[in-house]
């Protein structure tokens, strides 16, 4: 029983990884895109720190790694989901996915996942090896912390993807989200530190920063990567990101009950 | 005298149906316009405060403080908004291509450019404009600009430049679908671009980029050279005083050019079969 259900989800998720190699420019584009944007952002860094330390110890080659890194991570939390609940809703496809044998949001999972392994080699190892030619070779602090890092990063991508899909399940009533998937773009780029770390943030703002479940996406791992905080305050934090995906994996459990019996079809 | 008379008159009002028309079609949507009023100033002054933020820990970038910086982004956002109302459709061109949509145009008597620059009309780009004016008279309170007569002129000279290269670029890269019958949408694409390079000062790229920007593609003057000379910047090309004009004659070339290759591309168009 549990493996042919798993194999319908493996299913879907190959398909996916098929699909995703037959858009070719997409993919230089992409990889282009990203290139630009992690570059300008290192020349950035390298203006405003010229030779100086921060107050926790970082200097201008930590912000290199950093932001090679948060390039790196930014693919590994590409989300599909809430487009693809508001497409489906729009044509009127979302129909014939509840009347498929398999859980839709399962389904949506599979999807993202099958896209996402596409992703490793069509962008992360590109970026990755660009970012290390252009910029420098983003070397981990210590290789004790690699371990550490591999967890917050899965950590991270259960916050990040569960987030989106519990946004996502708003375009099951409103069907333009346009704006609103605009909106979540821009908190999780400005107040993850994906762009930005929060420590140059004032401390009011980055106090409440910390309680808020973005900040847990790109900023914990990357400070375990570069290592700019005590271990006893990363392992604090890492109960904490934790905690955030014990509380969105309950609320998306709670909400995908609902919305389902509110999916508005249109169109026949 | 009098036919020249009569054809502006014509198009000046094609034009205010279509402005109608576009605001008829907002309007249907009323939870859009919410969306995208809140959505667009989140996006630029949660930006430039991420920004400020960081500048402030070390007091200035490149030797500009977060005022003067705030001064340029404003500029760089305002005409990034004027630029999204008046030629966002040059990034959906592919689209147009495509699907066959200038066989519309082609079959109404008036020129294709003239209909396809102005007879779309993006009023949700008004909610770009308003985070851009925030930030840039924050920019100007900071920095004690002076708006003397020939400040406020320079200003406006600036910006019909800035917006006229912007389209321009917008323009020429959507035309190459004509060539290439690909809906490449290069929207996402040349917005990063031009974030990066006029919401910054150019300054802190090197030098061979600094130059590329700089006499190659016109970008470098949207923002950077003539807030420079607004505010007394030092830069690596000095504009002599004239960056304002010269932000203003790059971009009657660049949209010159841009008109050029939409009319040589459009000859390529071969509509869509259906």
């Amino acid at each position: 029983m549990f493996s042919s259900s798993f194999r319908k989800y493996l299913f879907i998720c190959k398909t996916r990884i098929i699909r995703s190699f037959t858009y070719r420019f997409d993919v230089f584009g992409n990889i282009l895109m990203q290139t630009i944007v992690m570059v300008t952002t290192a020349f950035f860094w390298k203006a405003l720190f010229q030779d100086e330390t921060f107050r926790n110890g970082i200097t201008a080659d930590n912000m290199m790694t950093y932001t090679i890194m948060s390039s790196v991570l930014s693919v590994l939390f590409t989300t599909g989901v809430e487009r693809r609940i508001q497409e489906s809703v729009e044509k009127g496809s979302i129909a014939i996915d509840l009347m498929r044998p398999v859980n839709v949001f399962g389904m949506f999972f599979a999807e993202d996942l099958g896209n996402l392994i596409a992703l490793l080699f069509q962008n992360l190892l590109p970026i990755l090896l660009l970012g290390s030619l252009l910029i420098k070779v983003p070397t981990i602090v210590s290789v004790s912390a690699i371990p550490m890092f591999a967890v917050s990063v899965i950590l991270s991508m259960a916050i990040n993807w569960l987030t989106a899909a519990i946004f996502g399940m708003w375009a099951f009533t409103a069907i333009s989200m346009d704006a609103l998937f605009q909106v979540k773009k821009h908190l999780i780029r400005l107040l993850s530190g994906s762009i930005i770390p929060i420590w140059f943030f004032p401390k009011w703002l980055a106090g409440i920063l910390n309680a808020l479940p973005f900040v847990y996406i790109y900023q914990l791992p990357l400070d375990i990567y570069i290592g700019s905080a005590s271990n006893e305050e990363i392992q604090g934090r890492m109960l904490i990101q934790l905690i955030w995906v014990l509380i969105l994996a309950a609320l998306f459990y709670l909400f995908s009950k609902k919305s389902l019996k509110k999916v508005l079809v249109q169109g026949g | 005298m009098k036919k020249v008379h009569f054809c502006l008159a014509h198009h000046l009002r094609v034009t205010m149906y279509t402005i109608k028309m576009a605001l008829l079609t907002i309007i249907e949507y009323p939870s859009n316009i919410l969306g995208w009023l809140i959505s667009n100033p989140i996006q630029f002054l949660l930006g430039f405060a991420t920004i400020k933020f960081a500048v402030e820990q070390f007091g200035e970038i490149n030797g500009w403080d977060y005022g003067q910086l705030a001064f340029l982004y404003g500029i760089s956002v305002i005409s990034h908004a004027l630029s999204m109302i008046f030629f966002v459709q040059g990034w959906f061109m592919g689209y147009y291509v495509i699907d066959g949509a200038f066989d519309r145009f082609l079959t109404r008597p008036m020129s294709v450019l003239y209909q396809f620059f102005f007879t779309n009309i993006n009023i949700f780009g008004f909610t770009d404009l308003i985070p851009g004016i925030l930030v840039f008279l924050y920019g100007c309170v900071q920095t004690d600009f002076a708006f003397t007569v020939s400040n406020v002129l320079g200003i406006i000279v600036m910006l019909t430049g800035a917006v006229l290269i912007r389209g321009g670029i917008y323009i020429l890269l959507g035309s190459t679908s004509f060539w290439t019958k690909s809906a490449n949408d290069f929207g996402q694409f040349t917005q990063e671009i031009f974030d990066k390079t006029t919401m910054y000062p150019l300054s802190m790229y090197p030098e061979a980029m600094q130059l590329i920007l700089t006499f190659l593609i016109p970008i470098g003057w949207v923002s950077f050279y003539p807030a420079s000379e607004l505010l007394g910047m030092k830069t690596l090309c000095s504009s002599g005083g004239m960056g304002v004009w010269i932000t203003l004659a790059a971009g009657i070339a660049t949209m010159l050019a841009a008109g050029l290759v939409f009319q040589t591309g459009l000859k390529k168009y071969e509509s869509a079969g259906n």
